[in-house]
């Protein structure tokens, strides 16, 4: 411990501590204006000076970085400190009258007006440096750097453009003390210059306002500490210590006597087709990005917005996005017919624009659904039947220029034409999700021509897989809607509960079975069983089969050399019959 | 390595190829001269040696013949054929050739008599013009790596510390820390992983200052050898030198070096079989002079941005790559291994009790002998002005020097027998620096010589803390102001308040010795201040801004006969007057730019 | 090919879960293929034992199919490595008896797989029906009781 005397007051302290740090204990305030305690000192505003006495020499010293010494004895605000620090603030001030910071520091150390002369009455920045140290030492991502020397110096990316290494945090402009970074919140994204944007708005947040629980996550990917290893100042701050960086995902064993598949679906990734201009054309979004922006709790509020903040003033929507296209997906996904009418209909309550639907066939199979086909008729949204050629930007008149264009045969007029909207939605359709095949695998399910789970028989067993105590319900099974999925869900859960309800299991009859007569004991067949259900009784010298654990695949009785094992229902004698009888004629 | 046995000549021409004498066509020079060896049939009894500089630069391109240690100057490609025929055929030394003081009637023929050399002592220039700096077999004739071998083999890292201790070294980069101790604490220094480091600091960035490229140009094994010797003091296994960039010769001779000093097994692994393990990289900077400052440079070694940062910590504790780090400057390298070799005792009993050995400086300005000068601390202000550096030409009067780069501040006449040493230039207001010496005649003005230093620091300063980026600036405008007339009184405190503040409270070395220029002229020509700011007027008549250009109508009808000239070279239309009449200078449109001032043969333009 | 008139008597081994449900999709989504095909369902080509194919052949049949899962698509996990582990060796048998070894096939069908199926079933055919119809017939007696 260390005893320092600070404005005539005694502290001992730790050693290490900061002259900054030691004043606090004491309730004694040293303005600061480039520290900030999450991030080493710089030492560059030269605020924080104070006048220090050790050993009889007297100097000024920034508190933020020096470290106590034995016997300092510490004048927070003597004249000669104010001194300086009334000049440096003064200083300050003539460069960026705009920080509010620095006004508030100015008027309590008594300056009016600087003295020197202002360049630009609307500057902020003081060139503390904090955001760049914080995209260094806590980001990690070095994006931002000083350029320039002595007056000239200001912050940028390197060479004034947008930077490959920024990551779109925006941890600069929340460690910038006098707001001279600014961001906006865009989409849900935060866009810090135009080019530059990430997906969420935070890397921690609650996954949607109706979760359940109600407990924020951080998102992997757009966590700063996943990206460069630093940061962690969610853990810094959090008093609870409920952040945990290194937990990571892990297997949990668990023994259930059934099984319901409802893995879900992935919507078509619009980027596949390339003339639709997706991810390359701004306004082109997904039917998905469009739920999110027209939600009451999304990003705008749920105003239907550009990219350029604006309200369009007419909108495509082009139907069959990678469904009933034999490029893509053969078949049709069935939902996205009807989300289109949905959406058109929202988009004619929440806006003045056109309506465009681009469509190949209107598929309203439901209940109602076909009157509220009626509906939007009625409401004035123009219906155009054929399928969409190209999607781009290249105007060749003058009412298409900073329109997207939707080229188009119209089969009903037999005309090519090209509609200019400000905003197009993709109606993705339905597919497989991406793991589909591991999981089939792993639950040894089959699965149908368009890669969608195989149901054990369309009509009889619609909810049962191949595998017993394996059920399908939703979109893991094939396209389908709510009410739908709901029905088979019902239904899978219903067999599922049908089988633990009843308690006993029916096993296939068509079981292996060892003749003990004609049983030689050479236990081939023990080799060759994939459910280890026979085993070599060694004092009868035969092998036997465990009725339970054998699922008759029959391949035992093949493997047979003595004709001891025997499939019931598929016995060797039964299949010679069948062969005579179907070569009979 | 076998070295090839060295034939022997009859002569050696030791012809300068330091950076003046190359700009002043050293190299033409010395093909010239060989040439003619060639054609007089002399090649085998003539050897011409290009050297490191010569010192004495005001008189490039110089050439030594040795043996003799005659001096010839300013030679011209013309007269090479009779020199080589006269001198070296005939053996009759050619006098019109040689240096000749201002003062005196007859040339002197021998190097070591000039006054230029007489008062100087080489230590840390030892070697100059004695070896061709870009053969290692010149330097280890000269007794060169034996400090070495004697540091290697014979004493402990203490006993060589010990040695340098005591012979009261003190860093020559311009803040004159005792070199000792600083090894010491690196020494003592805990390293997380055992690395040291040792730098060299070859960013010499002062205006008007050489002393570090001259080294380097003519002498690099010293510097090298001095690495080594700290590098075994220390324990350090990898140094670098940071070079400007700006230095070219520098950079390609310290290579070359390096290069050599591999060769023969004094730099790399097992140096000299003593299991001793040191290597050399040579970094060079991009030109800014806050990198002369050592955390800065440390930041630009390590591929940062050059800013300084806070110390402590020190470089000693934790400098590149957080490891601790020895920094000495170019010069203070050098003196190393002839403290070694003739020891620390010797070296203390040159100089003044608390600054010990040499110094070099480099003297520049209105004086008449411009170059390269070494002297023993001490030595006072008049001994190098007018004994070494032959006065003020023109017979103009001596007004005040100013040493230590734009950092450091100017001596005024009065002050002309100050003894040079660390403590007192600082009590001056100046300080010792790397060794730069501005020396200024009665034309100078000194606001506008506060107002040039302070550009220059103002330009350089990295930006990083408030009172330097912001400071300076605010100086250099209300000084600005004060050259161009529109000084107030306020103007004035305020410059002192900014001065105080910008000293007192900036980071790094580079802020808080800006001031100085200022804060000397201040105190020792303040009147010309006030005559600037309440009279309008620059004594010396150098702020144009202030200056009043008239004509004396007498002058210019009777001896220029209204010759036009100055009305035919203002650009502004200034000057009204027709051929053969006395013109006249109309005030309103004047811009005072001066050149009818210059233009005019017959003193009729008058500046007041 | 010479015999324009000669329609092959082929039988097939499907098994339960992939290529009796493949041809099954195939009957339901009306596609045609040869009609000389006649299908035993087993339940895992590993249940084809040799001696059914031996005995197809000697009943008359011009061809034999056998057909599973894909690798590594068994119901029961490895029952169709068996399978193909048992037919090498079989054609290499059925050469030995001057049977030619395109006579018997083992094809992988999935249950996704009815058109795939339906090709199969028309290449055998034809490649069957170039063949010409299996000549070698079992002198009687000896082989059923091995």
């Amino acid at each position: 411990m260390i005893t320092v005397t600070i404005d005539g007051k005694k502290i001992q302290v730790e050693e290490g501590t900061t002259i900054l740090k030691a004043s606090e204990k004491l309730d004694i305030k040293i303005p600061t204006l480039c520290y900030h305690p999450l991030i080493e000192p710089y030492a560059a505003c030269r605020v924080c000076l104070v006048e220090v006495n050790l050993k009889g020499k007297t100097e000024l010293m920034t508190s933020c970085n020096t470290k106590v010494q034995e016997g300092m004895e510490i004048q927070t605000a003597s004249p000669r400190a104010l001194q300086s620090r009334r000049l440096n603030v003064e200083m300050l001030l003539a460069r960026a009258p705009a920080a509010e910071p620095v006004q508030r520091l100015a008027r309590d150390l008594g300056i009016e007006k600087p003295r020197f002369p202002i360049k630009d009455p609307t500057e902020k920045c003081i060139l503390c440096g904090l955001c760049v140290r914080a995209c260094e030492q806590v980001v990690g991502a070095c994006a931002i750097s000083f350029i320039d020397r002595g007056i000239e110096r200001k912050v940028m990316p390197p060479f004034g453009e947008p930077s490959e290494a920024c990551i779109g945090c925006t941890a600069c402009a929340h460690f910038c003390p006098t707001g001279a970074i600014s961001y906006e919140d865009k989409y849900g994204r935060k866009v810090i210059h135009e080019e530059l944007y990430l997906g969420p708005s935070t890397a921690i947040r609650v996954p949607i306002r109706q979760a359940v629980p109600m407990v924020p996550f951080i998102d992997e990917k757009a966590c700063i500490h996943f990206k460069t290893g630093n940061c962690q100042l969610c853990a810094k701050v959090c008093e609870r210590q409920a952040i945990n960086h290194e937990m990571e995902d892990e297997i949990v064993e668990i023994e259930v006597g059934s099984i319901i598949m409802a893995t879900g679906f992935k919507p078509f990734d619009a980027r596949r087709i390339p003339a639709y201009g997706y991810g390359r054309l701004p306004n082109v979004i997904t039917a998905l990005e469009f739920e999110h922006l027209v939600n009451a709790s999304g990003p705008t509020g749920g105003k239907i917005l550009m990219t350029n903040g604006q309200e369009p003033k007419s909108v495509g929507i082009v139907h069959c996005v990678g469904s009933r296209d034999e490029h893509y997906n053969e078949y049709c996904s069935r939902i996205c017919c009807m989300y289109s009418l949905k959406f058109a209909h929202l988009i004619k309550e929440k806006t003045e624009a056109d309506i465009y639907d681009f469509y190949i066939d209107m598929r309203c199979f439901g209940k109602g659904y076909e009157e509220f086909y009626h509906r939007l008729l009625e409401e004035g949204t123009k219906f155009i039947r054929g399928r969409v050629a190209e999607i781009t930007d290249l105007a060749l008149t003058k009412e298409e220029e900073g329109k997207l264009i939707i080229r188009v045969e119209d089969t009903l007029l037999g005309v090519v034409r090209r509609v200019p909207v400000d905003m197009v939605i993709l109606a993705t359709g339905i597919e497989p999700s991406v793991d589909h095949n591991q999981i089939a695998k792993i639950f040894n399910i089959s699965c149908s021509q368009d890669m969608f789970f195989l149901e054990r028989h369309p009509k009889l067993a619609p909810v049962s897989s191949f595998s017993d105590g394996i059920f399908l319900a939703g979109c893991c099974q094939g396209p389908k809607d709510i009410p739908d999925t709901v029905a088979q869900a019902g239904a899978a859960a219903a067999e599922a509960l049908a089988l633990a309800d009843k308690g006993v299991f029916a096993l296939e009859p068509v079981t292996a079975e060892i003749n003990e007569e004609l049983c030689s004991g050479c236990q081939i067949c023990v080799g060759l069983c994939p459910f280890n259900a026979i085993t070599y009784d060694r004092e009868k010298d035969i092998s036997i089969v465990n009725d339970a654990l054998c699922k008759g695949c029959g391949t035992c009785v093949a493997a047979c050399p003595s004709g001891a094992a025997q499939q019931r229902h598929f016995r060797d004698k039964q299949i010679m019959a069948e062969i005579e009888g179907i070569l009979l004629l | 390595m076998a070295v090839e046995k060295e034939k022997l000549y009859r002569i050696h021409l030791m012809v300068c190829a330091g950076t003046a004498c190359v700009s002043n066509r050293a190299f033409e020079i010395k093909e010239a001269l060989e040439k003619e060896i060639k054609r007089q049939g002399l090649e085998n009894e003539v050897k011409v040696v290009t050297t490191g500089c010569n010192g004495f630069c005001e008189r490039g391109p110089l050439m030594v013949v040795q043996p003799g240690n005659i001096f010839y100057q300013m030679l011209t490609v013309k007269e090479i054929p009779y020199l080589v025929e006269e001198h070296f055929l005939k053996g009759r030394p050619v006098k019109k050739l040689m240096y000749q003081p201002p003062e005196e009637k007859t040339p002197i023929p021998v190097l070591s008599e000039i006054q230029f050399f007489k008062k100087q002592v080489l230590v840390a220039l030892r070697n100059r013009g004695l070896i061709d700096p870009e053969k290692i077999e010149d330097y280890i004739a000269q007794d060169g790596y034996k400090s070495l071998v004697k540091a290697l083999t014979q004493m402990t890292p203490e006993e060589i510390i010990h040695e340098v201790t005591i012979s009261g070294l003190r860093g020559r980069g311009g803040a004159g820390f005792p070199t000792g101790l600083k090894w010491q604490l690196v020494r003592n220094a805990p390293s997380p992983d055992g690395e040291k480091y040792i730098v060299c600091n070859g960013d010499e960035g002062d205006p008007g200052a050489y002393m570090d490229r001259s080294i380097l140009e003519a002498d690099p094994h010293t510097v090298i050898e001095g690495m080594l010797i700290g590098a075994k003091a220390i324990g350090a296994t990898k140094g670098f030198i940071y070079v400007r960039n700006e230095y070219p010769l520098a950079v390609k001779r310290i290579l070359i070096a390096i290069d050599q000093a591999r060769d023969y097994g004094l730099l790399g692994h097992d140096i000299l079989g003593t299991g001793f393990n040191f290597d050399i990289r040579v970094v060079r900077g991009a030109g800014a002079f806050v990198c002369g400052e050592e955390t800065a440079l440390i930041a630009s070694i390590e591929g940062r941005l050059g800013e300084p940062r806070p110390r402590p910590p020190y470089p000693a504790e934790k400098g590149l790559w957080g490891k601790p780090t020895c920094i000495n400057n170019v010069e203070t390298w050098a003196n190393i291994p002839v403290i070694i070799d003739r020891g620390g005792k010797w070296f203390a009993s040159i100089g003044t009790p608390t600054s010990k050995g040499t110094k070099v400086f480099s003297l520049v300005g209105k004086i008449n002998n411009t170059g390269l000068v070494e002297v023993p601390m001490g030595i006072t202000l008049r001994e190098i002005i007018y004994d070494i550096g032959g006065g003020i030409p023109g017979g103009k009067k001596f007004k005040a020097v100013q040493t230590g780069g734009p950092s450091g501040g100017c001596i005024p006449a009065e002050k002309i027998d100050l003894p040079i040493d660390y403590e007192s230039l600082t009590e001056a207001g100046s300080m010792m620096g790397s060794g730069g010496m501005v020396v200024m005649d009665e034309d100078t003005c000194m606001v506008d010589v506060a107002r040039y230093f302070l550009s220059f620091t103002q330009d350089e300063s990295c930006g990083k803390c408030t009172p330097c980026r912001e400071g300076t600036k605010a100086m250099l405008d209300i000084l600005t102001r004060i050259t161009e007339g529109k000084g107030t009184e306020e103007d004035l405190s305020l410059l002192e308040e900014l001065a105080y503040t910008v000293k007192e409270t900036s980071l790094c070395g580079l802020g808080k010795t800006a001031p100085n220029p200022v804060l000397t002229t201040l105190r020792y020509f303040r009147d010309e201040y006030i005559t600037h700011i309440r009279d309008k007027k620059c004594p010396a008549h150098v702020c144009r801004q202030l200056n009043v250009y008239t004509i004396d109508p007498q002058i210019c009808l009777e001896k220029g006969h209204g010759c036009d000239v100055c009305r035919r070279n203002c650009a502004s239309e200034a000057i009204i007057g027709a051929k053969g009449e006395a013109h006249k200078i109309d005030q309103s449109k004047c811009i005072k730019c001066g050149v009818c001032y210059e233009v005019c043969n017959f003193g009729a333009v008058k500046v007041d | 090919m010479s015999n324009g008139s000669f329609e092959p008597r082929l039988v097939g081994f499907l098994c339960n879960w992939c290529s009796y449900t493949g041809a099954d999709l195939a009957g339901t989504a009306r596609m045609v293929y040869a009609p000389n095909i006649r299908i035993i369902r087993v339940m895992c080509s590993g249940r084809v034992d040799s001696q059914f194919v031996l005995k197809a052949f000697r009943e008359g049949a011009d061809g034999v199919l056998i057909s599973g899962c894909h690798p590594g698509d068994c119901h029961y996990q490895e029952g169709n490595y068996k399978a193909l582990r048992r037919y090498k060796l079989l054609v290499r048998m059925l050469e030995q008896l001057g049977i030619e070894k395109e006579r018997c096939r083992l094809a992988w069908v999935s249950a996704s797989e009815g058109a795939r199926f339906q090709q199969i079933v028309n290449e055998f055919t034809d490649q069957i029906r170039r063949l010409g119809p299996l000549n070698f017939r079992f002198d009687g007696g000896s082989h059923e009781q091995a």
